[in-house]
């Protein structure tokens, strides 16, 4: 472009315009060949006479900014199909070039009937056109217009007046044409009877929506789901067909494949519609859009589209037990994992019911998630299913349930627990696990194990050897959970064990017991 | 005093650059502050520190001008204004300043005024004393020397006036606008025919032709709006239905114009009033075309076609994008502005400002067309009148104003019998809105009761020596009478 615009300003230097004649191949200036390509798809010249151009006119100026947008229209109207809406002389009009002219021949206009004078010239004789207007003048006030019928100020626009038109036009070019349009639609819906005529529109408007998603237009097509409902309550002799087709265009919109599609295009666009826009849409969306959602939520890169997309999918899952259940159940894991998380932020309480074959899955990810759902939501189900994780196969999966439902005192889970302690599940268990185990134990069980731990504390087995100095912690740690002066005085008796490791939890257990 | 006032504000010429035309900005700021220098000192004393405001504007302004184009011509061309061969576009913020301009220069028998370099603050002043001294003088062909004369015996050198030309090139100009605007209301009335037709059988309909012809309308329009609006008075040149459309189109552009619209907007208002009664190609001909009075049935299909019109554009085929704007003038034009009329409106709207003005086009033209069912049509300022005063009809009444304003109280076409027992046609509004009720006509009768083809024009607001206007309007009347047919005087 720099290189143009230098040698557009020396040709100014020689001359005040540059006239080209355009022919189907070359372009001449002053009968010089200046332009010549025979091969027509690649031919500037061609591009321009086949739409009718047949003279181009360049004037000092056009180097500034008119060369870039000339340039664009011809690359433009190069592209245009045969049954496009526009040609090069369409659009080279709309620019309003100030520096270009051109002179073009019409399109063939064969139909077109020219317009002649009259082969009649009047023939009224003088004398009767003399006497009709002696008849008519002096004039009869009678359906004359007169100065005196018409104020001649009156046809000056005032200051308001034009201020008032500015208005209005400025009021055009800022309305959402779109909504007026879907306005009348929507007034012809609910007045027009006939069963044809509303067929008509219903199809146009269910052809509009995805015309509309594409355009990102999303308060348009929240409005179309709005006034729908509208329809549905107000509209006489809504045939049930027609009914039927109105009730399904929300749902249609909230189905995985057209809700993939909008997600899909709003986390690819790089300009975003407003909050405030696409929250009208997504309060639109119908309870079966939440397995969806939850599908897209991982996979989103833009930020205000996550929240919103989280937005719309807590609000949902709040209000639809069965389609939370539905989304846990998805085949996709990623999106279980998000439903697992929403279900716990949100304290779901039928969210359970749905967990259970969760924690049979192989996904460690997702049973820890669980696991903290779970416990968020600490419903009934939610302490059964902890319970059932006290044997999970994964440490962190059993650690966390146990802990949790230890901190509750849920003594459902007691005997489970005892059975882990005083069984062999722990033996090539961490120092960590067995602790806290162990502590369950102790806060579970209570008295009733204070033997079990005394056992496991102090007494020596059949060839005189105690438990594993671990585990006899561990048991120390335990007493000092069930608080009371027996299990003081188990703990006191151990006080001045051989072992540093028991010794440290005997200490650190009676401090807990306290008194 | 020059520069004595505070700094002058960035000039609009200042700040937008050549990419839209220098001239049309400067010139229309060098309009303006002329029109403002000639109203303060014709309410204030010299002295008035606004009429000094005035003229250090007025003199800033066309150094300015003269900087860049180093001599300046302001020309009255027709009824248009043209500064160094540039012709000045109206706009809402400006028309009355150049109407009122358009009109002094024209009492004062000015055709050009040429300003040099070398101008300063007191020969513009003197200019500017002299234009509204002139003004209000008794016409007199010679009004435009003794002016010349008096601005050489008061020292100024760099400003001088010249009287109109109608030259040679002029009137050949003349005629070759005339054909260019016959070619356009040809083709434009071809064009919708086609599409028409396609629509009815159901065709793809060929939207660029469409386009084409609209765009030929704005710049007809913009070039010489008289020859394109003359060719609306034409009758039986087709079917109705596709005259009307194009005579609304051309009503409605013009009227656009008035209102300081831009090309491009023009050209949404050409699309939108052509395609105005497209719904009419879904109403069944034999309702369309019957003589005779319509039975209720008949008469709730034919008030279908404003809706049936924003249908028929959902499903043409052609179009590019979707045209909304089209649709809503189409379902909206038959609406009143207190949203009565038809269709019946539940939500709530405000009605465009483009289907207000299709309205009056369409209600107009209608009105002064003869039609299958009304083959006796109603006096052009007999329409005007009615939609003017009586509210019931429910047009806006602002835009009925500028209409009026843009064809006079006695439109184009109008046959009328003049104080002198000629008869004529009107040919244009007069540009000089204070003169609404004296456009220029076309003498076709002389007072002896001779017809005339093509008869002479007469500006019915230019007065005679004694400062009496030689002709004026007395009577309107039917052309029919006389065996005029109107058109032929435009074609």
């Amino acid at each position: 472009m720099d290189n143009i615009r230098a040698t557009l300003r020396q040709i100014w230097e020689a001359t005040d315009d540059l006239a080209f004649d355009v022919g189907e191949t070359e372009i001449r200036w002053e009968d010089a060949v200046v332009y010549s390509q025979d091969t027509r798809s690649e031919s500037i010249a061609w591009t321009l006479y086949k739409d009718g151009v047949r003279s181009l006119t360049f004037k000092p100026g056009i180097e500034d900014v008119e060369i870039v947008r000339f340039l664009g229209v011809l690359q433009q109207a190069k592209n245009l199909q045969a049954d496009a809406p526009d040609d090069l002389l369409t659009l080279l009009w709309a620019q309003d070039f100030q520096f270009i002219s051109y002179t073009f021949r019409e399109l063939a206009s064969e139909n077109a009937v020219p317009i002649e004078a009259g082969a009649t010239i009047p023939t009224t004789p003088p004398t009767q056109v003399r006497r009709f207007v002696e008849e008519e003048a002096p004039p009869k006030r009678e359906g004359l217009v007169s100065i005196d019928d018409f104020d001649t100020t009156l046809y000056f626009l005032e200051d308001k007046e034009i201020a008032y038109l500015k208005k209005d036009v400025e009021r055009e070019y800022a309305q959402d044409l779109r909504r007026n349009v879907l306005a009348m639609l929507f007034d012809l819906l609910e007045l027009q009877t006939y069963g044809t005529v509303r067929a008509e529109l219903i199809s146009i408007v269910e052809n509009f929506i995805p015309y509309l998603l594409g355009a990102a237009d999303f308060r348009s097509v929240a409005f179309i789901l709005r006034d729908t409902r509208v329809i549905l309550q107000r509209a006489r002799e809504l045939i049930p067909e027609h009914r039927q087709t109105l009730e399904s265009l929300p749902a249609r919109l909230s189905q995985r494949e057209a809700l993939s599609q909008l997600i899909q295009s709003l986390d690819e666009a790089t300009v975003h519609p407003t909050e405030e826009e696409l929250s009208e849409l997504f309060q639109e969306l119908r309870a079966d859009a939440l397995p969806t959602l939850m599908g897209w939520l991982p996979r989103l890169n833009n930020e205000r589209v996550r929240e919103l997309v989280h937005g719309a999918a807590a609000r949902l899952a709040q209000a639809n037990a069965a389609e939370v259940l539905k989304a846990l159940a998805s085949e996709d894991t990623a999106a279980q994992l998000e439903m697992v998380k929403l279900a716990g932020r949100l304290k779901l309480p039928g969210a359970p019911d749905g967990m259970a074959p969760l924690l049979e899955s192989n996904d460690r990810t997702l049973k820890l998630a669980v696991v903290d759902a779970l416990t968020a939501i600490a419903s009934p189900s939610a302490m059964r299913l902890l319970e059932q994780a006290i044997d999970d196969a994964d440490r962190d999966v059993r650690i966390a349930a146990v802990r949790f439902l230890a901190s509750r005192g849920y003594r459902n889970a007691a005997p489970r627990v005892e059975s882990v302690v005083t069984g062999s599940k722990l033996k090539n268990a961490d120092l960590t696990e067995k602790m806290i185990f162990f502590e369950a134990f102790g806060s579970l069980v209570g008295a009733r194990g204070i033997a079990t731990l005394e056992k496991m504390l102090a007494a020596k087995g059949l060839l005189g050897r105690k438990e594993d100095p671990e585990t006899r912690a561990c048991a120390a740690m335990a007493l000092g959970k069930v608080r009371t002066p027996e299990a003081r005085a188990v703990l006191e008796r151990a006080a001045q064990d051989k072992e540093p490791l028991v010794r440290n939890a005997v200490s650190r257990a009676l401090r807990e017991v306290g008194g | 005093m020059s520069g004595g006032g505070p700094p002058r504000q960035a000039s609009i010429a200042e700040t937008i650059q050549t990419t839209d035309g220098f001239l049309r900005h400067a010139g229309r700021e060098f309009l303006v502050v002329l029109y403002t220098a000639f109203r303060s000192l014709k309410l204030y004393p010299i002295e008035n520190a606004q009429v000094q405001k005035a003229l250090d504007d007025l003199t800033a302004t066309t150094k300015h001008l003269l900087d860049v184009e180093k001599e300046v011509e302001l020309r009255l061309q027709g009824e248009f204004l043209f500064v160094n061969a540039t012709r000045l576009r109206l706009d809402l913020d400006n028309y009355a300043s150049f109407s009122h301009i358009l009109g002094v220069l024209r009492q004062c028998g000015i055709g050009a005024v040429r300003i040099d370099e070398g101008v300063d603050r007191k020969q513009l002043q003197i200019f500017v004393s002299l234009l509204l001294s002139y003004a209000a003088k008794e016409a007199s062909p010679n009004k435009v020397f003794e002016l010349g004369q008096k601005l050489s015996d008061g020292g100024v050198s760099f400003i001088s006036v010249e009287p109109p030309l109608e030259t040679e090139e002029d009137v050949e100009e003349e005629e070759r606008q005339k054909e260019a605007a016959k070619r356009t209301y040809a083709r434009s009335v071809a064009v919708t025919k086609e599409v028409i037709n396609s629509i009815r059988m159901g065709r793809t309909a060929n939207v660029k032709k469409v386009k084409r012809a609209v765009q030929a309308i704005v710049d007809q329009v913009l070039n010489n709006e008289a020859s394109l609006v003359g060719l609306t008075t034409l009758r039986d040149y087709d079917e109705y239905t596709f005259t009307h459309s194009v005579n609304v189109c051309i009503f409605s552009v013009a009227l656009g114009r008035k209102l300081g619209l831009t090309k491009l907007q023009l050209y949404d208002l050409g699309m939108a009033a052509l395609f105005h009664d497209v719904g009419k190609s879904r109403v069944p001909l034999e309702v369309l075309n019957k003589q005779g009075g319509l039975t209720d049935e008949e008469w709730r299909i034919m008030q279908a076609h404003p809706w049936l019109g924003v249908l028929t554009l959902f499903g043409l085929r052609g179009y590019g994008e979707i045209p909304y704007r089209g649709m809503i003038v189409a379902y909206e034009h038959h609406m009143k502005v207190d949203l009565t009329g038809y269709p019946k409106s539940l939500r709530g709207r405000d009605l465009s400002i483009y289907s207000k003005i299709v309205a009056v086009a369409d209600g107009f033209d209608a009105a002064t067309t003869r039609r299958v069912y009304q083959t006796v049509p109603i006096q052009p300022d007999q329409v005007l009148k009615e939609m003017w005063e009586n509210p019931r009809r429910g047009y806006d009444p602002v835009i009925v104003k500028a209409f009026i304003n843009l064809i006079g109280i006695y439109p184009v076409g109008t046959c009328v019998i003049l104080d002198t027992y000629e008869v004529a046609i009107v040919h244009s509004a007069n540009p000089d809105v204070s003169h609404v009720h004296r456009p220029v006509v076309r003498i076709v009768a002389s007072p002896e009761g001779a017809l005339h083809h093509p008869g002479f024009l007469a500006d019915l607001a230019q007065r005679d020596a004694q400062g009496n206007f030689p002709r004026t309007i007395v009577k309107v009347t039917d052309p029919v009478k006389y065996g005029i047919n109107v058109s032929d005087y435009f074609v």
